[in-house]
């Protein structure tokens, strides 16, 4: 049957319904809205029995931080993880698309996904945007052949490294990582590596704040350690403001009630 | 000027104890002329469920629509009520689907968990990317002036009296320094059963 | 320097280099504080032939980000009739969509017998009608009689034409009572000056006229005009968005002006909501 409104069944894939209309909107000179970014440091090492992903947890939309504990280390797979850094809506739907066909990919080949396949899809699907999806991630897992760190920018490019940053504050958390990393690091040399590498993002750079996030990716284990160090504790407010019942104006107030009460009236079917 | 900001208008939604609030501005404008001071930008979308929306007005109703539509096709197909989060994440996706060609507007969600009667606040950019704190969410041409309202009264566990307070001394004096919001205010809270919503008196000008 | 060259700033007085002589800190020193000796003389934007590039700056604002914002957005009026000049104002001062105050006097003083309204950039209406306050109060001392409107109004209008072009943005009224009787002037940046019964200026200035338009005539009572001119500005708050606060009402009779009302929009509001009501009962 040819519903006039099976056109709004929802589709898969974008939809560009609205791209000329908003064309001529910002030839008109109004400026395009901002969406979230976030600003970002994430990194990534490779330690002696796995791989560690830490990220900072500040979100901006513009110069003002809209969410201040937000999780930027993703799901993929049970052993590959991946923070995402660039525009907020792209990282989260670009690592939740691939996370679902790597589930599909496991289940048909009846193995372990590996991290160099996600790394692949990734980069494939950015590729294909040529640069429209921003997304700048780090991707972190272990697999059969062992740990991998790969880097993935938003055209398609990919690195495969021993260390990775990303994010506004990559070159901060760099520093630290070109001076400090070496093979072999113990568990708790590479957790107190990234996590005095994440900071220098979150102190020194505007885009990053608040929280750090860790993931430790062994072989056969995950430890998401969120809020794993809260480097930016709220201090505690000394008085309170509280409103005596009344303080504002109510020009008039209508209350709904939701207490249903349900009766079940048993109909005899018919019988022919 | 921002396309976001050609109607005016501001919602903002927080969590109490067993309880929710979302509070909208009256106004609906083109650019500084005020059209009509009777416009809602929040919608009862469930039981316990509302929906708020700032932005351009046309894409406000739009995405309303189409919002209202997935979620009968969702309620018909599953024969049971939409939760706030998945309506949420359908939300998200319905917006990121529109990537390249985005609605312009700022979507809040603040609901009771039907089966928990957990509270659920949440709000997005104009592409999807949801946001669900604790405590209080924002969107509107007075964004800015709210957080910094939000942030100074909102306190946690408030009960619905002290809750309708906060939020309503937030909102009026959020959009008393802006000039494309105003223009009068409601205010919804949501119990466990009941909605109580208060029309507020504010500056008209 | 060849980069100054190309930026065409070689010449400007902060590429010049400088031995710190006394003379120099004098020169230094008299141009920075040119304008208290004499307040016609504005530093101009240090670049070079500042009336064109500085058009073409704010030109490109849009695509550049680079604009200067200044407080804007008004809804003022006067008219002449039987009982002298009356003037109302809203008090509501915006930069972009952000009230940057709520209780700005919008109705300078510039002496007993003489009111100005600003619209536009506000910092260029009140430096200016200090300048006019001052001429005003000179020429006062030099001729022993007070100065007409017509004669304020037109040193008004020169000073704007002097410095056309050069981003000066003001729309404002002189209004006041002189030996030819009440007087009403309408004065802008582009140095236009058009004596008048009747104007409004601003954002809010077409939904003023509305309600002007509807209820004024020239034998108003001085009750019905304040209440003509505070209604105008109420329902230009109400529609505009850039308009609102507080409605302040002066009347300008023979003897001088007198501050009639300082209304809150709020207050007057639900007034007017009220006698609405009360008059659908009837």
């Amino acid at each position: 049957m040819d519903l006039d409104n099976a056109r709004e069944l929802p589709r898969a894939g974008f939809n560009f319904d609205n791209c000329k209309r908003n064309a001529t909107l910002l030839n008109r000179g109004f400026k395009p809205p901002i969406t979230t970014k976030t600003g970002t440091t994430i990194v990534g090492i490779i330690y002696k029995d796995g791989v560690i992903l830490g990220a900072d947890t500040r979100a901006t939309e513009g110069p003002i931080v809209s969410d201040k504990n937000c999780a930027k280390i993703h799901y993929l797979a049970k052993n590959i993880y991946c923070c995402g850094a660039g525009t907020a809506a792209d990282t989260e739907m670009t690592t939740d698309l691939i996370s679902s066909q790597l589930e599909l990919h496991r289940l048909q080949t009846d193995r372990e996904v590996r991290v160099v396949a996600a790394n692949t899809m990734l980069k494939q699907m950015l590729f294909r945007y040529q640069g429209h999806i921003s997304a700048a991630l780090v991707l972190g897992g272990v697999d059969k052949t062992g740990p991998h760190i790969y880097s993935i920018h938003p055209h398609g490019s990919s690195d495969k490294l021993p260390y990775a940053t990303m994010g506004s504050g990559s070159l901060a958390a760099m520093t630290v990582f070109e001076s400090r990393w070496k093979p072999d690091l113990s568990e708790e040399e590479g957790k107190k590596l990234v996590r005095d590498a994440d900071p220098t993002g979150v102190f020194n750079d505007l885009g990053s704040g608040s929280n750090i996030d860790l993931c430790v990716i062994r072989k056969g284990s995950v430890e998401y350690l969120r809020n794993y160090e809260l480097a930016n504790k709220k201090g505690k407010r000394q008085l309170d403001y509280r409103f005596k019942t009344g303080t504002s104006t109510v020009l008039h107030t209508n209350i709904k009630d939701l207490l249903v009460t349900e009766r079940v009236q048993a109909v005899p079917m018919e019988i022919s | 000027m921002s396309i976001l900001a050609y109607n005016g208008g501001c919602v903002v939604a927080m969590r109490g104890k067993d309880c929710v609030a979302i509070a909208t501005d009256h106004r609906f404008g083109i650019q500084a002329q005020t059209i009509s001071t009777d416009f809602k930008k929040v919608f009862h979308i469930g039981p316990r469920m509302f929906l708020g929306l700032t932005g351009l007005q046309t894409d406000i109703l739009t995405v309303r629509d189409r919002l209202m539509f997935r979620k009968n096709l969702y309620e018909t197909r599953e024969n049971r009520e939409m939760c706030p989060k998945p309506f949420s994440a359908m939300m998200s996706s319905f917006l990121y689907e529109h990537r390249f060609g985005p609605y312009f507007i700022e979507p809040v969600v603040a609901g009771l968990d039907p089966k928990t009667m957990e509270p659920f606040i949440c709000n997005m950019d104009l592409i999807g990317c949801p946001n669900a704190p604790d405590d209080f969410v924002v969107a509107g041409t007075c964004a800015e002036q709210l957080y910094g309202m939000c942030e100074t009264l909102w306190k946690p566990d408030l009960e619905p009296d002290q809750l309708f307070e906060v939020i309503a001394q937030s909102i009026v004096n959020a959009f008393d320094r802006d000039a494309m919001s105003g223009w009068g205010a409601t205010v919804y809270i949501i119990e466990k059963d009941k909605i109580t919503e208060r029309t507020l008196k504010t500056r008209m000008d | 320097m060849a980069l100054a060259e190309i930026c065409k700033i070689s010449n400007a007085p902060y590429m010049r280099p400088n031995a710190w002589s006394s003379a120099d800190v004098e020169e230094e020193q008299k141009g920075l504080m040119c304008n208290l000796a004499n307040p016609y003389t504005l530093a101009a934007p240090p670049f070079e032939n500042p009336l064109h590039n500085l058009n073409q700056i704010q030109a490109n604002g849009d695509k550049t980000g680079v604009k200067i914002n200044f407080d804007h957005g008004t809804t003022t009026l006067g008219f002449k009739f039987k009982g002298g000049v009356l003037l109302a104002v809203d008090s509501r001062a915006t930069g972009g969509s952000y009230i940057g105050s709520q209780s700005m006097k919008k109705i300078v003083e510039i002496n007993q017998f003489m009111l100005g309204t600003l619209a536009g950039g506000a910092a260029d209406c009140v430096y200016w009608d200090r300048v006019l306050s001052k001429e005003c109060r000179l020429h006062e001392l030099r001729n022993k009689e007070r100065i007409s409107v017509a004669a304020a109004s037109k040193i008004m209008a020169n000073i704007a034409h002097e410095y056309k072009g050069m981003g000066l943005s003001m729309g404002m009224m002189l209004a006041g009572y002189d030996k030819r009787g009440p007087g009403l002037y309408y004065v802008d940046s582009e140095g236009s000056r058009t004596p008048g019964n009747l104007f409004s200026v601003g954002s809010g200035s077409l939904y003023a006229y509305g309600v002007l338009d509807s209820g004024y005539h020239w034998d108003l009572e001085d009750k019905e005009a304040q209440e003509l001119g505070r209604r105008a500005i109420y329902h230009a708050t109400f529609r505009d968005a850039y308009s609102g606060g507080i409605i302040r009402v002066y009347h300008i009779k023979e003897d001088g002006w007198v501050n009639i009302s300082n209304t809150d929009c709020m207050e007057l509001h639900y007034m007017y909501q009220e006698q609405l009501k009360q008059q659908a009962a009837k």
